[in-house]
């Protein structure tokens, strides 16, 4: 049994990233325990000059080294993630980095028949960046378009190939956590040498 | 040229804004910037909508009358930071300042890449169909390693960097020409030449021999004519009313009224207000310009195009809507065709009115509500994205 924390990457009152990963804890129940995180509570990012985490970042952050993975779902906004989940990344990045070497799977839903891969591919590049570094899955994609209509009344996905599709990834993520941490751990003498990135340490 | 910078940072020091200050203090024979902050702006939540809270309001106005915009944003995480991008949320949600707004995008950043990565994030961002701006292509201007750019009179330490920036800002303003033309109603014309706006020529009723700029126009014109005024009487269709009643009369219409005439000079306007408490301002010694000389210079094709209508007959009236007095007001411009009695076209009746009170008023009498907020603006957002996703469709 896995456990997982998975973040919201919306934060509307009315989410159908909510309902996804929602359909993901409840379809993948046998396999793992997911929380959900909900990012709405989260204060914007300003730079504090301590570099300290407020104390919500910190449970994200705390719960982030806690689980063997982390799933992030993210809308598309304007062709890009919406600025919530950009703002719950930089507090990371920037404080805890709790997310350097966690094994990440992405997944996202919207409104337009696209169903956010734009958004996603910012989000790979961001998580790629050195004050994440995230492990993130590769080959991965998946994508709810028309995210309204995805879902009957009792929050189940309708289309069955959809999670077929989401079967076979959430089995490869079970896998690729298993084969992340053993890499990071191998490196892990390594990593005590090396100081955390950060972009303001000139 | 008046443009509007925005600083892409929310921190307390930000490089992002010298690099802005630098641009409106060093450039200032080229262009007037003025540089707008974000700080204050909340983070978007698309379930608490706040498009009419004084600092996004502020935003759009500023933005809507700006003829172009700069956006200098840092780079976090490979990407633009949360606070521009929530302030390209709202400026996307129920209002669209951007809209057709030629816009130029400059960074600075810790890495030697300066902003390279979230340059071009920006550039999507801004290309979105909620926000449709339209984006100077090239000419990138990225400032790397900033903590070491800056003198400490906050000018360009790299005077080859100045003069690349220099550069760049040239070719925007010609960009932002080029946009106003293609921009302008009867598409890639510029149509500026297809009136005489500078009232070169004259018709029966010109006063000539007088300078038209001249700030005493009025007096002048009215001595040469020996107006009438006061309580004289002057008999009308139907009517007779003194001068003094005809010219109170005019200032309780419930709208500011202006005449020019089909040579293009501005005859008249109900003169009650000053300017500043008027919806569309007017000064006193404007009155018996050119119209050229009451507009700036990049609204002419647009200008023209409204009086071609109305000589040409093709409309009696042009209406157009002046989203920058806030959401408690609907401004609207009419410009009204004025004839004589065989329909020949005499000049422009323009009436501008706050219509807002009216439509309150009608829905209050008959209890009527207005609908077609929320669910509206976001599939509206939607269906405008299925156009554009249809071409890039991942099989
Ligand atoms: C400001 C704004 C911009 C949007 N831009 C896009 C877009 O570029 N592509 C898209 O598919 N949907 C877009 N949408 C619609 C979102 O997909 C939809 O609002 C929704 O948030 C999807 O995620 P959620 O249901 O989990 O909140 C946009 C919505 C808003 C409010
Ligand atoms: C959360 C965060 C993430 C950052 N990521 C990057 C980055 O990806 N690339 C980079 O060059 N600088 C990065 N930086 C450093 C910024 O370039 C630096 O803070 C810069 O001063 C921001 O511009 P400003 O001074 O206008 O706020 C990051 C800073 C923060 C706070």
């Amino acid at each position: 049994m896995k456990n997982f924390i998975s973040i919201l990457g919306s934060n509307s009152d009315y989410s159908t990233n909510r309902l996804l990963l929602q359909f993901i804890q409840k379809h993948f129940k046998d396999q793992a325990n997911i929380e959900i995180f909900e990012i709405k509570n989260l204060p914007a990012f300003n730079k504090p000059e301590d570099r300290k985490a407020p104390h919500e970042v910190q449970e994200l952050a705390d719960k982030i080294r806690e689980a063997d993975g982390v799933i992030i779902s993210s809308p598309e906004y304007n062709h890009s993630v919406p600025a919530a989940l950009k703002s719950t990344l930089e507090w990371l990045s920037y404080t805890n980095q709790a997310l350097i070497d966690k094994p990440v799977m992405l997944t996202g839903a919207s409104y337009g028949k696209l169903g956010s891969s734009r958004a996603q591919s910012h989000l790979r590049q961001m998580l790629d960046a050195p004050e994440l570094k995230a492990r993130i899955m590769p080959s991965s994609e998946f994508l709810i378009g028309y995210s309204l209509q995805a879902f009957d009344d009792n929050g189940n996905l309708t289309d069955q190939r959809k999670i077929e599709a989401l079967e076979r990834i959430f089995n490869d993520f079970v896998h690729f956590v298993d084969i992340t941490n053993q890499l990071v751990n191998a490196n892990e003498s390594h990593q005590k040498q090396a100081p955390s990135y950060s972009w303001e340490a000139k | 040229m008046k443009l509007v910078g925005i600083v892409g940072s929310n921190a307390e020091f930000s490089y992002n804004r010298l690099l802005l200050n630098f641009i409106a203090k060093n450039f200032k024979k080229l262009i007037d910037v003025e540089v707008l902050d974000i700080k204050d702006v909340p983070m978007f939540n698309q379930s608490d909508d706040q498009t009419n809270s004084e600092v996004i309001q502020n935003l759009n106005k500023k933005i809507v009358e700006a003829d172009g915009v700069i956006i200098a944003t840092p780079e976090y995480n490979h990407s633009i930071p949360s606070a521009l991008q929530s302030v390209l949320e709202w400026l996307s949600f129920k209002i669209h300042p951007l809209d057709g707004k030629p816009v130029m995008i400059v960074g600075a950043s810790y890495d030697v890449q300066g902003s390279s990565r979230s340059q071009l994030h920006l550039r999507q961002v801004l290309d979105a169909p909620g926000v449709n701006a339209v984006v100077m292509p090239g000419n990138e201007f990225l400032l790397g390693e900033v903590y070491d750019a800056f003198d400490e009179n906050e000018n360009l330490k790299d005077a080859q960097t100045a003069q690349f920036l220099e550069t760049c800002i040239k070719k925007f303003i010609r960009f932002i020409n080029v946009v106003n033309v293609l921009q302008s109603p009867e598409g890639m014309k510029d149509l500026s030449d297809a009136e005489d706006l500078y009232a070169t020529g004259a018709i029966d009723t010109t006063v000539e021999g007088i300078d038209m700029s001249a700030d005493d126009w009025l007096e002048q014109a009215a001595e040469a004519t020996q107006a009438v005024e006061g309580n004289t009487y002057v008999k009308l269709n139907r009517g007779l009313l003194t001068v003094n009643q005809l010219n109170y009369f005019l200032n309780s219409m419930p709208a500011e009224l202006t005449y020019a005439d089909s040579n293009n000079q501005f005859l008249y306007y109900n003169h009650h207000m000053e300017k500043e408490d008027m919806l569309a301002g007017r000064r006193p010694e404007q009155v018996g310009s050119p119209l050229a000389e009451c507009h700036p210079e990049r609204v002419f094709s647009s200008v023209s195009w409204v009086i071609q209508q109305l000589r040409s007959g093709k409309q009696d009236v042009v209406r157009t809507q002046v989203p920058t007095h806030g959401p408690d007001k609907f401004v609207v411009h009419s410009y009204q065709a004025v004839r004589d009695d065989n329909g020949n076209y005499l000049g422009i009746n323009e009436y501008v009115q706050d219509i807002q009170p009216v439509i309150d008023w009608y829905l209050e009498q008959t209890g009527q509500q207005l609908t077609g907020g929320d669910v509206d603006a976001v599939s509206g957002a939607t269906s405008k994205v299925d156009t554009v996703s249809g071409a890039t469709a991942k099989a």
